[in-house]
């Protein structure tokens, strides 16, 4: 053995910065795997967002296809539906692109109480941590190349424009790729047109978040699926936990209008595809093209409450899909080299 | 100006290349959320890898630093740690690269039986379906990082029929932090021990996996267990009534290469702000390197051991650790661009 190298400590935590390992702290702390060493931890908690940049294409969708891609414990409550790219900059999770699709749904609730949201049908991630924290809730996160471009318009000196403070670029690029395949890309150039219509959940605080999580036994012998809904508004127990009693009753969501830009459909030039891998593009095509809005916001995501579960079974005759040893399609794509380097 | 481009076409599906869409099947035949578009489908049922290229680093560990790093219903069985890597080239998820760190333990179950494991406490890999094909039913504790696995060299290349395997790199990267890298030459000497797990077909593999509640309130623990042969259920599943009692890891003899201690010409290891292996489990006496082809198949787990934590909303509050809107160490990393 010739040269050796080892670094036994973790930078941050003598500062307090990064919890202890789970395995040294009491087990009611500890509530997500590797146990030693978990894919996102405590630090994490409450998970906030500042100053991300949401960009929201909004089009009408056919009602029908809506219908398909929502499970049958909702009903569709609008054909606008919100196809959104987001800068994340500053998170508990660290930096991140985002991509998601927004249906407005309701679920009439065992206890005759309606509940109404946006529900992700579709959710792309370019990060575990943040993929994985989303999945507990029953975000339908999966992980893409994604990016996000604002720029032109506006001189650049090299300094504080692209602080991600100053709004008066012109120009936007929005790509997604996974496995190879492009799923998405849209350019176009802002105008600052008023957009003919947008989706229900826009500025209706009746509208929380909701999404289907499925949780499958290690035997695969059944999946458990949960309709998990987040409020728009903090409550009382979350804005005390924050050490924030002010935001009680504000909204989760907080969007700085003085951030605001759009596009009409003129200025949008669009693709989008199916691939093997993803099916959006099949099932959620443009009915017609509204426009883009782009914004500034500060997030909060609390826990969630499970408005709805069903289970399905499975005997021991089911046996998947696939062939032993066979390859076909979906598993021949260009192997990633990860992340980061 | 304003095109509007969608392609709703899905060929792959009328080939049979690809099954039909979750949407157009039974509900049980979905194991895996979106519930429109599965990030794990079940055309990876059952799960099998061909001509993989393992690469094992063999090493003592203090037995204080492993007791440390096994969940309280584990015992530690051997001091000699498994630190792997892999270059899967064919598998029902499709290609990736892996690495894993597996310690042999055992389990004391409630029927008197003990289970013998290779236990992961630590396991990361570069895509995502197949991270979450072994986090979400089975419990694999994987991250996704940086991989690089390279073997090349001492042999004359001229383009076609492959090129030599004689020197060995590999790289592990997360979050713009080295987490390992070791180089070195293949010397093909006798290694002087192995795992307890390795050639021992009593010793299946062990995860624990922790599923919490949407609400946070519960936290349900469970031991899973994979046995080392096939049984007859994943024979019958797979139409292969032959492999019943075959072991599930298919090595390939012909294809192994070893490393001595000294013929590992550097190995840095080391704890990050996101991963703290290099801090929990450093090399006490490093034996040396072993790199095989090999076949394997995934069944589905039993659960061996379970617990649940409740909190209460005064537990969720303690749980409370970062300072809202406050960004530090761990939330200041390179943005990913994915993969």
């Amino acid at each position: 053995m010739a040269d050796q190298f080892a670094v036994t400590y973790v930078p941050g935590m003598d500062s307090g910065e990064i919890p202890p390992s789970p395995v040294d702290r009491d087990e009611k702390t500890a509530f997500i795997y590797s146990l030693v060493d978990p894919v996102w931890d405590i630090d994490v908690l409450p998970l906030t967002y500042t100053n991300s940049r949401w960009s929201a294409f909004f089009y009408r969708a056919d009602e029908k296809r809506l219908r398909r891609v929502v499970p049958d414990c909702m009903d569709v409550e609008d054909d606008v539906v919100e196809h959104w790219y987001v800068d994340h900059r500053n998170t508990m999770l660290g930096p991140y692109g985002e991509w998601g699709l927004t249906v407005a749904v309701s679920h009439k609730a065992g206890d005759g109480k309606t509940y109404y949201a946006g529900y992700y049908p579709y959710m792309y991630l370019t990060q575990d941590s943040a993929i994985d924290a989303g999945r507990v809730l029953g975000f339908p996160k999966k992980e893409a190349f994604i990016r996000t471009l604002e720029h032109f318009g506006n001189p650049d000196d090299g300094y504080g424009v692209y602080d991600g403070k100053d709004w008066k670029f012109n120009q936007f690029s929005f790509l997604m790729i996974r496995n190879g395949y492009v799923i998405h890309s849209a350019i176009g150039k802002y105008n600052d047109a008023e957009l003919s219509a947008k989706p229900a959940f826009y500025g209706n605080t009746e509208y929380g978040r909701m999404n289907m999580k499925v949780v499958t036994a290690p035997d695969l012998s059944k999946s458990e699926w949960q309709l998990v809904y987040l409020p728009s508004l903090v409550d009382k127990g979350l804005a005390t936990a924050m050490g924030r009693p002010e935001t009680e009753g504000s909204h989760r969501f907080q969007v700085k209008p003085e951030s605001i830009r759009t596009a009409s459909p003129e200025n949008i030039e669009w693709f989008q595809q199916a691939t093997p891998f993803d099916n959006m593009g099949a099932e959620l095509p443009v009915g017609e093209m509204i426009g883009l809005m782009t914004f500034s916001f500060d997030l909060i995501i609390p826990a969630g409450q499970t408005l709805w579960t069903e289970t399905y079974t499975r005997d021991a005759t089911w046996a998947g899909a696939a062939k032993p040893y066979r390859y076909g399609l979906r598993h021949r794509f260009p192997k990633p080299v990860g992340l980061g380097a | 100006m304003g095109q509007i481009v969608d392609v709703t076409s899905t060929p792959w599906i009328d080939s049979g290349d690809a099954p039909p869409l979750a949407l157009d099947r039974d509900k049980r035949d979905i194991i895996s959320q979106g519930v429109a578009d599965p990030l794990v489908d079940y055309d990876i049922v059952p799960l099998t890898y061909t001509n993989s290229r393992w690469s094992a680093f063999f090493y003592r560990a203090s037995e204080a630093d492993l007791k440390h790093v096994l969940p309280k219903c584990l015992d530690l069985e051997d001091d000699v740690i498994e630190f792997w890597y892999v270059d899967h080239l064919h598998t029902g998820l499709g290609p990736y690269g892996e690495f894993g760190l597996t310690v042999a333990a055992s389990h004391k179950a409630g029927d008197g039986k003990t289970y013998y494991g290779g236990y992961y406490p630590y396991m990361y890999l570069t895509q995502d379906a197949a991270v979450f094909a072994g986090r979400e039913p089975f419990g694999f504790p994987k991250k996704i990082a940086y991989i690089v696995t390279q073997e090349h060299g001492g042999k004359e290349d001229d383009g076609y029929g492959g090129f030599g395997n004689d020197y060995f790199n590999f790289t592990m990267e997360r979050r713009g932090y080295l987490i390992h890298t070791a180089t070195g030459r293949y010397d093909d000497a006798e290694l002087p021990a192995k795992p307890a797990f390795y050639g021992d077909p009593s010793y299946g593999r062990m995860n624990l996996r922790l599923i919490t509640d949407p609400s946070l309130k519960t936290t349900k623990w469970d031991l899973t267990y994979l046995p080392s042969e096939v049984t007859k259920a994943t024979a019958a599943a797979m139409g292969r009534p032959e492999t019943e009692g075959q072991h599930r890891f298919q090595l390939k003899p012909e294809s192994i290469r070893t490393a001595s201690a000294g013929a590992i010409r550097s190995w840095a290891l080391q704890g990050t702000p996101f991963d703290n292996m290099g801090a929990m489990l450093p090399v006490k006496e490093m034996i040396g390197l072993m790199t095989f082809s090999f076949d394997l198949i995934i069944p589905g787990a039993d659960t061996i051991w379970t617990q649940t934590i409740e909190r209460t909303d005064e537990d969720i509050a303690d749980l409370l650790f970062a300072t809202p809107y406050v960004y530090t160490g761990r939330q200041r990393f390179p943005k990913p661009p994915g993969v």
